[in-house]
């Protein structure tokens, strides 16, 4: 347990110290543009609503993009480095690098993304905006599902390099977005084929469309702790899943 | 008791965008007893670096086998026992040097109370204190070594495996970590290092294992090194042409011409004479007459079968066999 908190805050430390929080600006910046240039142009809609949902947006894409960003170099860069060598060459198992390396990215994405919901909630209170236990529930739903891709990269970058870790990572992103539409889209229109294709993808692609609570929050709707809890069960076996794969190929990698 | 056996180890790597391996290692075997230093001797792309990381199992290797402290590779509680310093070594350039040390320290088990303190003596031996709490991200390459070399004995390891440990360093830095190893083995420990500084190798190795392109080709004690000239007696001398030396090549080991002089080494004492007589007769001046100390780098170019450096000028010197024996040096 000590070599993984150490290899996680080694990860957490270097996220920091390469100024990742720094997007918190950035994200504060968009909610206020979104207060004080969308809302007067909003006609009939609560400046309150436009906070939340641009807010609860906002962590979701700067969430994914910053895995994106600092995962797809995760293992690549210490492989390349070689500073695996001096980590593996010490009583640590590769079991112990990979979820190391998973805990520190989902350590500072936590971070991030606190610090982003407490810009929202101060934004939310500014603008009028009820401040419901469903927002807080649909930014927890969205850290499940930024972890859920962390771990898709950390399974990529065992063995791939960091654009095409990036590239199959976006791919698996919008599919796994997409994979419920496309498949009722097949069982409508298309042909044997197609939806025998598309059950495959929605069976084996990570169903990200089941995070998304924040309809609910903006709107206030009434929704139900299935609602919460499966999606929670679903993304950590997920991410346990492709955390096991990920460990699978780099236990049997080689540094030449 | 062997804490470390390398037995036949072969390791064969594919090109990237080959389909056909080609074998690196053929079959390296070799072993370092306890408080005993061994150098690992070779040229570039002799298999050093890859015997290295198979011992560590950083690579696997096609057939053969390693043990350290008796036990397979992998063992855990082995390689708490083991420090490890690669060539150039990457230190994470966001941690402080104490930082990066704490963290070394922790995958290493060393017990938590321990920890600062290990960290700090380990600072100290390396002469970096006044760094401690600087980022490693500005640190010069002898810095980084330093560094390096730190991680690896911070745990107190009992088989200290370092990949080129006087690279980057500048004499006060190589006669530091000299000091270093010599203390560890003091102390019992086991030292296996590569290196490219045969005079640091010499001065520090009880053997030394000469690999070239995938195979041990000798293991030669440094004793056994000292020994080999025995008897023998160099001879430096001007004013005279090789050709000249005919006459007397049998008695000889060794003939090297620099510039306008000519080095020899006399295979017997009791020849000294004759040979210096032959000189004077042609008129050379004799500037020079020692005893013959054979050097780990006359062995290792020996076997390498390149040309020999010249010892005292740096001078490239030519070498030829001696006639009557037809034994000698090329």
């Amino acid at each position: 347990m000590r070599r993984i908190y150490s290899v996680a805050l080694n990860t957490f430390r270097e996220s920091v110290r390469e100024k990742l929080l720094y997007l918190v600006i950035i994200y504060a910046m968009i909610l206020l543009v979104s207060v004080f240039i969308l809302s007067p142009l909003s006609v009939g809609v609560a400046k309150g609503k436009i906070v939340t949902d641009v807010g609860l947006a906002g962590i979701s894409i700067l969430g994914i993009l910053t895995a994106i960003i600092v995962g797809s170099n995760l293992v690549h860069k210490e492989v390349d480095k070689k500073a695996v060598l001096m980590v593996l060459a010490r009583p640590v198992s590769r079991a112990e690098y990979v979820i190391g390396k998973f805990a520190g990215v989902s350590l500072s994405l936590a971070v991030l993304i606190g610090l982003m919901t407490a810009v929202l909630v101060v934004m939310m209170l500014l603008g009028g905006a009820a401040l419901t236990p469903a927002v807080f529930l649909a930014v927890g739903l969205s850290i499940v599902e930024i972890g859920l891709i962390i771990a898709v990269m950390i399974f990529f970058s065992t063995f791939t390099t960091p654009i095409l870790t990036s590239f199959f990572t976006i791919c698996i992103f919008v599919a796994g977005t997409l994979s419920g539409d496309l498949r009722l889209f097949a069982q409508k229109f298309g042909g044997k084929a197609m939806n025998y294709v598309m059950d495959i993808l929605y069976f084996t692609l990570p169903n990200l469309k089941v995070f998304n609570l924040r309809h609910e929050a903006v709107h206030g709707l009434r929704y139900s702790a299935s609602e919460i809890l499966l999606p929670a069960a679903y993304g950590i076996v997920y991410t346990c899943a492709m955390l096991y794969f990920a460990w699978l190929v780099f236990r049997r990698r080689e540094f030449s | 008791m062997e804490v470390l056996q390398v037995d036949g180890v072969k390791k064969s790597f594919r090109g990237d965008m080959s389909f056909t391996s080609r074998e690196i290692l053929h079959g390296v075997s070799f072993s370092a007893g306890t408080g005993e230093i061994l150098g690992f001797l070779g040229p570039n792309g002799a298999g050093k670096t890859t015997t290295i990381k198979i011992i560590l199992n950083l690579l696997r290797p096609d057939s053969g086998s390693v043990q350290i402290f008796g036990k397979t590779l992998g063992n855990r509680s082995v390689m708490k026992k083991v420090g490890y310093l690669p060539e150039n070594p990457y230190i994470y350039p966001h941690l402080t040097l104490s930082e990066f040390l704490r963290f070394c320290a922790d995958l290493s088990d060393v017990p938590v109370k321990e920890v600062a303190s290990r960290v700090r003596k380990a600072i100290s031996l390396l002469g970096l204190e006044e760094h401690a709490n600087r980022r490693t991200k500005g640190f010069s390459k002898g810095m980084l070594q330093r560094a390096g070399i730190a991680q690896a004995i911070l745990h107190d390891p009992d088989l200290l495996i370092l990949d080129e440990p006087f690279s980057g360093l500048d004499p006060i830095g190589r006669k530091t970590v000299k000091d270093i190893l010599i203390d560890l083995k003091g102390r019992g420990k086991t030292i296996f290092f590569s290196s490219h500084i045969l005079p640091d190798m010499e001065a520090l190795c009880d053997r030394a294992c000469i690999i070239k392109d995938g195979i041990v080709i000798r293991t030669v004690g440094l004793a056994d090194v000292f020994r080999m000239g025995e008897g023998m007696v160099e001879i430096t001398a001007r004013g005279c042409l090789v050709s000249e030396l005919e006459p007397v090549s049998r008695y000889m080991d060794t003939v090297a011409v620099n510039g306008e002089e000519i080095f020899l080494v006399v295979k017997k004492r009791e020849l000294v004479r004759t040979v210096v007589q032959h000189l004077y007769n042609r008129g050379a001046e004799v500037l020079n007459v020692s005893n013959h100390h054979p050097s780990l780098e006359d062995v290792f170019l020996d076997e390498i079968n390149e040309k020999r450096t010249e010892e005292r000028k740096g001078a490239e010197k030519k070498h030829y066999a001696g006639h009557a024996t037809g034994g000698g040096k090329q």
